[in-house]
């Protein structure tokens, strides 16, 4: 029991770092980014290349990250531009619509010129036990990095004046420009944040298991469901979400089955929606 | 939009005469298609009883988000409703054909106005219609692979009582789907030109100015849904006894919803021909792709960000207001169906 339950934390903050990248980029422009997942694998894939190539796991995982930056990055300043040109509704139709194609090519192409890719970072050393638990020191490195990840953010978010200035945007678009804030650049530099998530994530998952390259539509699927149950646009509703869901996941998963379980985890979606639309922190 | 003539008589007829000629040549160019294109090859007319497969379903997707707004991110689960409904009780009883079509169609239509019902009760906008649709053909993908007894899981299952004429391969599976396509259409156009057609356009130009002028938002939008559903379902159930083996596969959300998703907007969300002439294109595309699984995806990709991107209204749409600005300036075009998008 309480090694499910452990379990179940670890694949919840990982979860919550998934949500986290997706919540950012809605919270912001109202955008909801369905490729993410596919920038999660276009990240594992390059790490995996530049193992390939004999360089260090540490240098693979840096540059992994860059790579998902860099993607993201290019979608905002392409893709997105339009999107942010609409309004209300409209604007997030549309933003979804195009993300989901930018998620067929990219899913696409990797799948095309790497079917049998998948990123797999092996941590050496003894199971190290957590109350009583033995844990893999891949599980430890993968849910301490998800916690520093989330220090980081809440003092990004708390203290920093770019922080504020990206708070003040979500809370109002207009008030933010009218005291002399670039909505335009901090949506890149938000973009750019959710593509060194999603590369957190895949190097983080990797170190729990092998993320293969196919593996993009159920990355999205539970980042939105994270973000849903979360709250559209909360950062700690997203972790909290996910950390909820994990548990939810593992302990179902464990004793009624997997399938009841994706759809235990879909209902908690729907039904967040349904009764409390803004979600657990949602505004 | 549509002119506001209300004459009656010759005038009222001609109109209507006109509204119903595309689907007219629609008919008549897919009943002479079989003798002079693919007659006796069942491997082409699998392919176009696909390709009418995908128009059906087209159609009802068309009628619930391009009229009404509702972003139903479950034509392949709906579609397996129906699908699996008439296959389950085929297999676990011995009723007719008939009878499984019916249980089929209807348990499509239920699960189809109860969402549609659950979304305008808790007046979810298009996007979190689209999440709780997407969740609900998520859960009914795993639904199907949890439920081995019954579906088979991913091995599909096999169903009973399948008249060998219908078959998906020859040309009576054929003029059956081409049957069911015409239908569609003749019922969309009648909507389209009764009065919950104006309620359609009304409340998908301007939801608020919809309700303040009198036209009840709720109840069409439901009726959009069911009406939707059915047809959806129908195609469903009909596929599973036509083809004689369905799985999870023949109905998942990345086979269906995204294809009926870019087929539709690549012939102009709200158009009566729209589904169909996108189905076309959409069958050929895929035949010239067939080698590569994943370059099709891609391509699938690029369509979607295109079309979204430079044909809010359609391709079709766009040709045809290319055509009307040079080739004839100054004609007024005929009753003229067609919903924007903007």
């Amino acid at each position: 029991m309480r090694a499910v339950v452990l379990d179940g934390i670890v694949l919840g903050l990982a979860f919550g770092l998934l949500g986290v990248g997706m919540t950012l980029v809605y919270g912001l422009g109202g955008v909801i980014n369905l490729a993410y997942g596919q920038i999660v694998i276009a990240a594992a894939i390059v790490a995996s290349l530049v193992i390939e190539r004999g360089e260090s796991q540490a240098v693979a995982a840096g540059v992994g990250v860059l790579a998902a930056v860099g993607l993201s990055v290019l979608l905002d300043l392409t893709l997105m531009r339009p999107v942010y040109r609409q309004h209300g509704e409209e604007r997030t139709l549309l933003g979804l619509l195009l993300t989901l194609g930018a998620a067929f090519v990219i899913g696409g192409l990797l799948a095309w010129r790497y079917p049998a890719g998948a990123l797999y970072i092996f941590v050496g050393g003894d199971p190290i036990s957590v109350i009583g638990v033995p844990m893999s020191v891949g599980s430890i490195w993968a849910s301490a990095t998800a916690l520093a990840v989330a220090a980081v953010l809440l003092v990004f978010f708390g203290a920093t004046t770019f922080g504020r200035g990206v708070r003040s945007v979500i809370q109002d678009e207009t008030g933010a420009r009218l005291v002399g804030i670039n909505p335009s650049f901090v949506r890149t530099v938000i973009f750019a944040l959710s593509g060194a998530l999603a590369g957190v994530v895949a190097i983080a998952q990797s170190m729990t298991g092998p993320l293969t390259v196919n593996a993009g539509f159920e990355l999205t699927t539970f980042a939105l469901i994270v973000t849903v149950v979360g709250g559209l646009g909360s950062v700690a509703g997203a972790f909290l979400a996910g950390l909820l869901l994990g548990v939810v996941n593992a302990l179902s998963a464990h004793y009624i089955g997997q399938y009841i379980t994706t759809i235990v985890l879909l209902g908690a979606a729907a039904l967040t929606i349904l009764i409390r639309p803004r979600g657990l922190l949602g505004r | 939009m549509s002119e506001t003539r209300k004459a009656g008589g010759p005038q009222q007829l001609r109109r209507i005469g006109w509204a119903f000629l595309p689907i007219v040549v629609t008919a008549a160019f897919l009943a002479v298609l079989p003798p002079v294109w693919f007659g006796d090859s069942p491997y082409t007319t699998s392919l176009a009883v696909q390709a009418l497969v995908f128009a059906s379903y087209g159609v009802g997707f068309n009628l619930i988000f391009g009229s009404t707004n509702q972003l139903f991110l479950c034509v392949g689960a709906l579609a397996g409703v129906g699908g699996y409904g008439a296959g389950i009780l085929a297999n676990e009883s011995s009723l007719p054909m008939a009878a499984g079509v019916v249980v089929g169609t209807a348990s499509a239509a239920i699960v189809g106005g109860t969402l549609s019902w659950i979304a305008v009760r808790r007046s979810l906008g298009i996007i979190f219609t689209g999440i709780v649709t997407l969740v609900f053909s998520l859960g009914f993908a795993n639904l199907l692979l949890g439920q081995r007894d019954l579906t088979g899981s991913e091995t599909g299952l096999i169903v009973d009582g399948v008249p060998a004429d219908l078959a998906d391969d020859s040309v009576g599976g054929y003029y059956l789907f081409a049957g069911l396509l015409v239908a569609f259409l003749i019922v969309f156009r009648a909507l389209q030109l009764s009065h919950v057609g104006w309620a359609f356009r009304a409340l998908h130009d301007d939801e608020v100015a919809a309700e303040l002028a009198g036209v009840n938002v709720s109840r069409y939008r439901i009726y959009a849904a069911i009406v939707g559903s059915a047809m959806i379902g129908l195609t469903g159930a009909l596929l599973a006894y036509s083809a004689g083996f369905i799985s999870p596969a023949t109905y998942s959300f990345d086979r269906v919803d995204v294809r009926v998703l870019v087929m539709v907007a690549f012939g102009g969300l709200g158009t009566l021909l729209g589904p169909v002439i996108g189905a076309g294109v959409f069958a050929v595309l895929d035949e010239q792709l067939s080698a590569s699984l994943e370059l099709r995806e891609v391509l699938y990709g690029v369509f979607v960000i295109t079309i979204f991107l430079f044909f809010r209204r359609g391709v079709v749409q766009a040709f045809v207001s290319l055509f009307d600005r040079f080739v004839r300036p100054g004609r007024r075009t005929p009753p003229n169906l067609q919903s924007s998008r903007e």
